[in-house]
């Protein structure tokens, strides 16, 4: 007890000395944490944004139409199979779509294209669909009409109120064609659905590929996203071998990728940071160590067990240390809250190159519990392994030359 | 002398029977087709999972001239093809409007069945485009038949490497084919069934295209009736009279 009292004394006998090792660690936690959490939040966005251009987090289908999307591979709709679905606590939202290829025609203009037959309302609610109307007006139930991507309509020289043509094959080998009126064009981010996507309400696609009643997929929105692979294997469960229940990890391996690649170099860099406030912390133990050269052999000299004076320094470390990891992680909470607010926003040409893909230019954080958690441990166990030093010191101790001045 | 005389028979014996190789073929060309056809067939696409029915009215004459027109299912009535020559053309009631058919699409199937665009155009003459030569006889449907193999002219724009023909000795009857490619491997086999009297004439009403590759799918035509040498005009066969058939 009275080896803690004096832990206690001994670090505000030199507050200074105390405050800066302190200071140490309280940057390297803030550093820490923030660098990570906006690693992750950068991640997360870059998830969301990617899985709401079209996706969706979950897409289930009939067995076997990943390897061959035709339209013979779609399903029959029913309440029952949605409401299966709906039933997993995770899943906040479901949309139906029927794609195909078709052809699409202006006046003397011809280009292959995506026809996605959409339930207007909610889709909406998945893929914010709205958000990207830059003309005309959205979808209805039952329109009898298209929205084109921007890239497509530019292509075809058509705009909103115009007429186009579709043609290609339908359900078991009908013949689909059709015309249909022009309601609104669409920008996407991404340069891939931008120049080929076509929309219509399910009801007309249906009709124009006589696959009535047919889609050939839903898309599920969760409620949370971490979830993902528990969530695809309940549903698959409770759906059995007819159906493919897919994440859009596996729907879009390369962007999974993309993710482990940049995350694998994210690594790299943390580990940077970590030396860096190894370093710093080490200065200041090892400026502590050699003020106090004098005072340790003197306590040596007179009498005290080495082992005593170790497990002194052991605890003025630990509560060092602590104390900041402590503080760390209290101011950077608020600090990441105001980033993932507020958060940083990129300016110039990079920002003009993000959002001609359909990213959001921002820099968010995310505000995961287990990143603060998991950072002040980090720096924690680097204060206290350094700490091993002032032990190693007083080990080799030699109270006399300790002692010469 | 006798010998003289066997040896002149075997002689011309060979001759009359390499002619007739080609005479059989040609009978069995100008049955089926007459100088002008006008037909109603029933066109079935079958396929492992599901099968299709559409219903058709076509007017032949010789092998320049040919229009098709669909008259059900209900949604793709009044489609209609027309072959000039070379040339294909496709009339969308839906879109209003004539699509003259890219060579690209030459390949691509025919209204979803195992026939392609190029089928409906090729103007290579089963008689004029091949040697032919008889290599054996069969018996199908109780029915005598000379195998005939049918090898495509060099300078003859024909897609097949070989093709072997069983025609009905009686009745000229192409009653069974099958189509190589130049590797000598099989891709289609043609099978002729219901052998009925239909207008003028004795003719296979009902055929069935098998390609060898696709497990479970094959397509089946069948006439429900058919008209030959009625003549039809060659205005007949016009853009603006694809549009106005009914």
């Amino acid at each position: 007890m009275w080896l803690i009292k004096m832990a206690w004394k001994n670090m505000w006998r030199n507050r200074n000395r105390t405050i800066i090792t302190m200071a140490a660690i309280f940057f390297a936690v803030i550093l820490s944490v923030i660098a990570s959490s906006l690693q992750k939040g950068i991640f997360d966005n870059l998830v969301k944004n990617v899985v709401s251009f079209y996706t969706g987090y979950v897409q289930v289908h009939k067995q076997g139409y990943w390897d061959e999307q035709i339209l013979d591979n779609s399903f029959e709709s029913s309440a029952a199979t949605e409401q299966k679905i709906l039933q997993d606590e995770n899943v906040t939202a479901i949309t139906s779509r029927l794609e195909s290829f078709a052809l699409v025609s202006s006046a003397d203009i011809t280009k292959g294209s995506l026809v996605v037959g959409i339930n207007p309302e909610k889709e909406n609610e998945i893929t914010l669909l709205k958000n990207k109307l830059t003309q005309g007006s959205y979808l209805n139930d039952d329109d009898n009409a298209v929205l084109l991507s921007q890239g497509l309509a530019e292509r075809l020289k058509l705009k909103a109120g115009d007429t186009i043509v579709l043609i290609g094959q339908g359900y078991h080998g009908a013949t689909a064609a059709g015309k249909y009126y022009i309601k609104g064009i669409l920008k996407f981010g991404s340069p891939d659905l931008n120049d080929k996507t076509l929309f219509m309400p399910l009801a007309a696609a249906q009709d124009f590929y006589s696959a009535y009643g047919m889609i050939t997929s839903y898309i599920l929105s969760l409620k949370d996203t971490r979830n993902l692979q528990a969530t695809a294997s309940s549903i698959r469960k409770t759906l059995g071998p007819a159906y493919e229940v897919m994440t859009w990890e596996e729907i879009l391996p390369d962007i999974k990728q993309h993710i482990k690649a940049d995350s694998s170099s994210m690594k790299y860099i943390q580990g940077i940071l970590y030396i860096l406030i190894c370093f710093g912390i080490f200065g200041t133990l090892l400026m502590m160590m050699v003020e106090r050269k004098f005072e340790m052999g003197m306590l040596v000299a007179i009498g005290m067990k080495k082992t005593k004076l170790i497990i002194l320094l052991l605890v003025e470390s630990v509560f060092t240390v602590l104390a900041g990891c402590l503080l760390g992680i209290m101011a950077s909470i608020p600090l990441v809250y105001y980033l993932n607010r507020y958060p940083l926003k990129m300016g110039g040409e990079t920002a003009k190159a993000y959002e001609r893909f359909g990213f959001e230019a921002i820099f968010p954080t995310s505000v995961e519990a287990s990143n603060f958690i998991n950072q002040g441990l980090i720096v924690l166990v680097i204060g206290l392994l350094l700490s091993l030093y002032p032990m190693y010191k007083v080990i080799r101790l030699n109270a006399v030359t300790a002692m010469k001045r | 002398m006798r010998h003289i005389i066997l040896i002149i028979s075997i002689c011309f014996s060979n001759t009359l029977f390499a002619q007739t190789a080609k005479e059989i073929v040609q009978k069995a060309d100008d049955k089926m087709r007459g100088n002008t056809m006008q037909a109603e067939l029933i066109i079935k696409t079958i396929r492992p999972t599901w099968t299709r029915e559409m219903q058709c009215r076509t007017w032949m004459k010789g092998n320049t001239l040919a229009m098709i027109q669909i008259i059900s299912p209900a949604k793709d009535k009044g489609i209609a093809f027309l072959k000039r020559k070379k040339e294909v053309w496709n009339w969308m009631p839906a879109l209003e409007r004539t699509i003259k058919l890219p060579p690209s699409m030459m390949s691509q199937s025919w209204m979803g069945t195992d026939f392609t665009n190029d089928d409906l155009v090729k103007e290579s003459s089963v008689v004029e485009d091949y040697d032919h030569s008889i290599i054996g006889d069969t018996t199908i449907d109780k029915r005598d038949c000379f195998i005939i193999q049918m090898i495509p002219k060099p300078q003859a724009a024909v897609v097949w490497g070989k093709v072997i023909v069983c025609i009905d000795k009686k009745d000229f009857l192409e009653l069974h084919s099958r189509f190589y490619d130049e590797d000598g491997e099989l891709i289609n086999t043609m099978n002729s069934y219901d052998v009925k009297m239909m207008h003028d004439r004795i003719i296979p009403t009902r055929f069935e295209m098998i390609p060898a590759d696709k497990k479970g799918q094959k397509t089946e035509m069948i006439y429900k009736n058919i008209q030959y040498n009625k003549p039809i005009d060659n205005n007949f066969f016009t853009i603006e009279k694809l549009k106005t058939l009914s």
